[in-house]
């Protein structure tokens, strides 16, 4: 900014005033601005909806996330992590741990902090400088007095502070997001290698039925009781078993891996135990037919594309707002017929506000702001078919497993109970009795998958109230429960 | 045994006479009315009250079929029905009968009675009955098509004809027969000389029973008509030792023992301490000149036989087919045998993954009788019976001839076990033991085993 009094006869004159104001309004401005000391992590929680406590395992104001900015920090949180793993690792757990420590949430972490920071940035004002020239030109003086103030920026700052705001929320929005994805990670991850490590120890009673087979069958052959043929196939099974056993083991590996990238663990951390069985199915499971409007309301992507829009028409000027209209609408009908009671065909909903878009002079802002209308439609449509996906999945899941925890396996248990009646009256032998325990082992194998699944879906679910779940197609590999044939013969 | 205690208690009382339900009163008027027995027992002889006299037999684990005399005519009336017969205690078969039992009643008459039998059939399929053995009119030998339509659901027949000569007979369906048969319908018939007879002696007791048998799986009831050979119960009057009663006699009575067979294969019936003749068979009464001292008589499918003997020798006789197979209940016939196989470490092993399971059969199968395992429900133990001296550990076709003194003439009350004189019983031997004087043994290798002997997988017969 530049005032140039130009002074005409021996007085001199300054108008300081116009500059005395913008000056101290900068300052003004300047002063109120400053750096959140959490890194902007409180505003985070504050965007978490009260739902994240499922993923979070305690309400969000609560959730331990903090950015470790300093070796203090750091030493803290290992200290702690310490102490959460040095009891077989739980869920609740193992999602502490994940956010305590996972270093791509700390690195999300720092994101707010930097947008906080380019908020601050914003919302200052340059110093300002100061000139000061004289000039003469006859009899007349020139004296040019310089305050060099950024009068754009001066101007503009209100939107700009505005707008490193809105930045500021849409990082903390996502890292919001963040976090419960990784909670929510940690929780899958984790109830897969506690899966997979009881899985494990059920193939290794099954290993262990097929060597009782073998030990016999070798014994039997010994004493001329079998031939070459049927010693062969008691190996067989024994063989059969031995690799059933490594693909477990495996598999226990591997879960267990993945969960230690979960929760971002090395080193010495990596040393834990996990509890021997996965928690039982609940008694109940409450129907919740509103999933899909409770998601609407909640999910922090939605309430991202909406804070878009909002952000969008405001950078545009747009304020002659004519109508509210419904994203999830466009498109939309109402189905009637004479028979039916009209029902509408959208019962959630997504409203936002339509503008007078005046002359051809705001034809982009028009484009621009349309489009963010059909991203955040796009957000809610996507979410809303998450969200069922998410909802089914949980329910089939949870029927699976107590069809199987309630008939399939019980109905294998009382094979097994006739069958070894039927040993007792040498009716069966004991290559059946043992063929049959594996039979059994199998059937509660295949219930702790299911079981594994149930908790993976609840885990998807859970998120998906909140946020984009990642989820997985069913997998068709489980084993059968009950064999195809009857296992015994009479 | 319960069985045993009941043994011909009340008989009056236990044959109660039921109304048939399904056959109107206006035909219930000209019908005698059918008895129906509701128990397993054997019954007492049933004393001829009307009619030639004779002199009755005991049908083990069974009854004689009460008639009415009508004009001089025996009527009798046999119902054809489903029954639940026990065919040991705790184990109650589905099977086909008649008059509330399998098998049916005893039909005694006397040579030359006129005989009129009413057939109610109350299964859902068509039956008729084959009086095997008789001479009757063409039109009265019960085989459905060529003598006779069937006798269909619901509906009485009437058979009439004279018993005209005196013997061992059997009545069974000829209608469905294998399917019938295998259910359980089938008869005894014993046809009393009228007065002396030169090549029927007359006996103190007499004793009549079928053989038969039935395949039901363990923890079934209903016999699976479709087996031809390999059936797991072989029975005497649908029962299976121990439940079975004993044939008991008084010491020196003339017994006859009178064995018919309606199963798929022939039986050698084996009579400890007694030699029999067979004073009879299918075809009547044999010549005198024709029989010779037998300790077993092999009775083939169809066949008939009357085993007559003095009961000379004191004491509790085993009685039983010698095919030792059918001296056993339900069995597993593909279980491997475990005979001299080691099973120390791995019984611990399996018990790990099932904690109630027993090392079996690694001495032998003797085990089976001398632990009380539980089994799968309505299911009788393969071998099975205490006696004085222990387990028994038999099954299926096996009894007891009990020869006492001092019995009075129809007693036929279980006596208990023999009271073996001092000094008659085997024992431990005691003394020194004398040097052994063995060949050295051939030098065996492992791996070249010789063939061994074992019990066969299947019942071939
Ligand atoms: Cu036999």
């Amino acid at each position: 900014m530049r005032t140039t009094d130009r002074i005409h006869g021996p007085g001199v004159r300054t108008a300081r005033r116009p500059a005395a104001l913008l000056l101290s309004l900068a300052l003004g401005l300047s002063g109120c601005a400053t750096v959140a000391t959490d890194g902007g992590l409180h505003g985070v929680q504050n965007q978490m909806p009260a739902s994240a406590q499922a993923i979070l395992g305690q309400p969000a104001s609560d959730a331990p996330l903090t950015w470790q900015r300093s070796a203090e920090d750091r030493q803290a949180v290992a200290q702690r992590v310490a102490e959460l793993l040095a009891q077989p690792l739980d869920a609740e757990r193992a999602v502490q741990i994940a956010l305590l420590n996972h270093r791509g949430l700390q690195a999300a972490y720092a994101e707010v902090g930097i947008s906080d920071a380019e908020r601050v940035q914003a919302s200052r004002l340059a110093n300002p400088g100061f000139s000061f020239g004289r000039s003469s030109k006859g009899d007349e003086r020139e004296i040019e007095r310089g305050i060099h103030v950024n009068l754009a920026r001066l101007l503009f700052m209100p939107t700009l502070s505005r707008l490193g705001d809105q930045q500021l929320q849409q990082t903390q929005l996502q890292v919001a997001q963040k976090a419960l994805q990784v909670a929510a990670e940690a929780r899958k991850a984790h109830v897969e290698a506690v899966a997979a490590q009881e899985r494990r120890r059920y193939m290794q009673q099954v290993m262990q039925a097929a060597e009782a087979s073998a030990t016999l069958a070798q014994r039997m052959a010994q004493v001329g009781n079998f031939n070459r043929l049927q010693q062969a196939r008691e190996q067989g099974f024994h063989a059969e078993a031995a690799l059933g056993l490594a693909r477990a083991q495996r598999a226990e590996h591997a879960a267990r891996e993945r969960l230690i990238r979960a929760l971002g663990l090395w080193g010495a951390q990596t040393a834990f135990t996990l509890p021997e069985r996965l928690p039982d199915l609940p008694a109940t499971l409450p129907d919740r037919p509103e999933v899909e409007r409770e998601a609407m309301a909640q999910r922090l992507d939605v309430k991202a594309a909406v804070a878009a829009t909002e952000s969008t028409a405001r950078s545009l000027g747009l304020t002659r707002q004519t109508r509210l209209i419904n994203v999830l609408e466009v498109g939309g009908k109402r189905a009637s017929s004479n028979e039916e009671p009209t029902t509408t065909g959208w019962e959630v909903s997504l409203e936002l506000p339509l503008f007078d878009w005046g002359g051809a002079r705001v034809a982009r802002a028009e484009a621009v702001y349309l489009q963010a209308l059909d991203r955040a439609a796009d957000t809610a449509i996507r979410a809303r078919s998450e969200v069922r996906e998410a909802y089914v999945n949980q329910r089939t899941t949870y029927d699976i497993a107590r069809h199987l925890r309630d008939e399939v396996v019980p109905l294998q248990q009382r094979i097994s109970e006739e069958n070894l009646l039927r040993y007792n009256g040498m009716l069966i032998g004991v290559f059946d009795l043992l063929a049959d325990a594996r039979a059994q082992v199998h059937s509660v194998a295949a219930y702790l998958d299911a079981l594994r699944d149930f908790w993976v879906a609840q885990a998807d679910l859970d998120l998906a109230m909140v946020s984009s779940p990642s989820l997985s197609a069913p997998s068709g590999g489980n084993s059968p429960a009950l064999p195809a044939s009857g296992n015994a013969p009479h | 045994m319960t069985s045993r205690r009941n043994f011909l208690s009340g008989a009056g009382a236990i044959t109660a006479a039921v109304g048939a339900a399904t056959v109107s009163k206006v035909a219930m008027a000209a019908l005698p009315e059918p008895v129906i027995q509701n128990r397993p027992d054997t019954m007492p002889p049933l004393m001829p009250n009307t009619g030639r006299p004779y002199n009755p037999v005991v049908t083990l684990n069974g009854w004689t079929l009460p008639w009415r005399m009508n004009n001089g005519v025996k009527e009798f009336h046999l119902v054809a029905e489903p029954v639940v017969r026990e065919m040991a205690p705790g184990f109650k078969a589905h099977l086909w009968g008649y008059n509330g039992q399998s098998p049916g009643p005893t039909i005694e008459v006397v040579e030359g009675d006129r005989v009129r039998i009413f057939v109610t059939n109350r299964l859902g399929e068509l039956t008729s009955i084959h009086w095997h053995g008789q001479r009757l009119p063409n039109g009265m030998d019960g085989v459905t098509g060529l003598n006779q339509p069937g006798i269909p659901p619901g509906k009485t027949f009437v058979y009439e004809f004279v018993a005209r000569r005196p013997g061992t007979f059997m009545y069974h369906p000829h209608a469905d027969e294998m399917v019938q048969m295998a259910m359980g319908m089938m008869g005894f018939w014993v046809t009393h000389p009228k007065g002396q007879h030169p090549l029927i002696d007359e006996v103190d007791r007499d004793f009549c029973f079928l053989l038969n048998a039935y395949d039901i799986e363990p923890g079934s009831a209903t016999p699976k008509i479709m087996t031809m050979l390999n059936q797991n119960i072989w029975s005497w009057n649908s029962r299976i030792f121990p439940g079975i009663d004993p044939l008991v006699v008084r010491h020196m009575d003339k017994v006859r023992i009178r064995v018919g067979n309606l199963t798929m294969t022939n039986h050698p019936i084996h009579l400890h301490g007694h030699e029999f003749v067979v004073s009879g068979t299918d075809g009547g009464p044999t010549p005198k000149g024709s029989r010779w001292p037998e300790i077993t008589a092999d009775i083939a499918v169809g066949q008939m036989r009357q085993l007559d003997f003095v009961a000379d020798e004191q004491g509790d006789w085993a009685f039983h087919c010698h095919k030792s197979h059918h001296t056993m209940n339900a069995m597993g016939h593909d279980v491997p045998t475990m005979i001299g196989v080691d099973h120390s470490g791995v019984a611990r092993q399996i018990t790990k993954l099932i904690p109630d399971y027993m090392a079996m059969g690694e001495r032998g199968m003797k085990d089976m009788t001398e632990m009380e395992m539980p089994l799968p429900d309505n299911t009788a133990p393969m071998m099975a019976g205490q006696g004085p001296f222990g387990a028994i550990g038999m099954g299926g076709m096996f009894s007891v001839l009990k020869v006492r003194k001092g019995l009075a003439r129809h007693d036929y009350r279980d006596p208990g076990w023999f009271k073996n004189p001092p000094g008659t019983v085997a024992h431990e031997y005691t003394g020194p033991a004398p040097a052994a004087h063995r060949q050295a043994p051939a030098d065996v290798q492992p791996g070249d085993v010789e063939v061994q002997v074992r019990k066969p997988h299947h019942h071939q017969h």
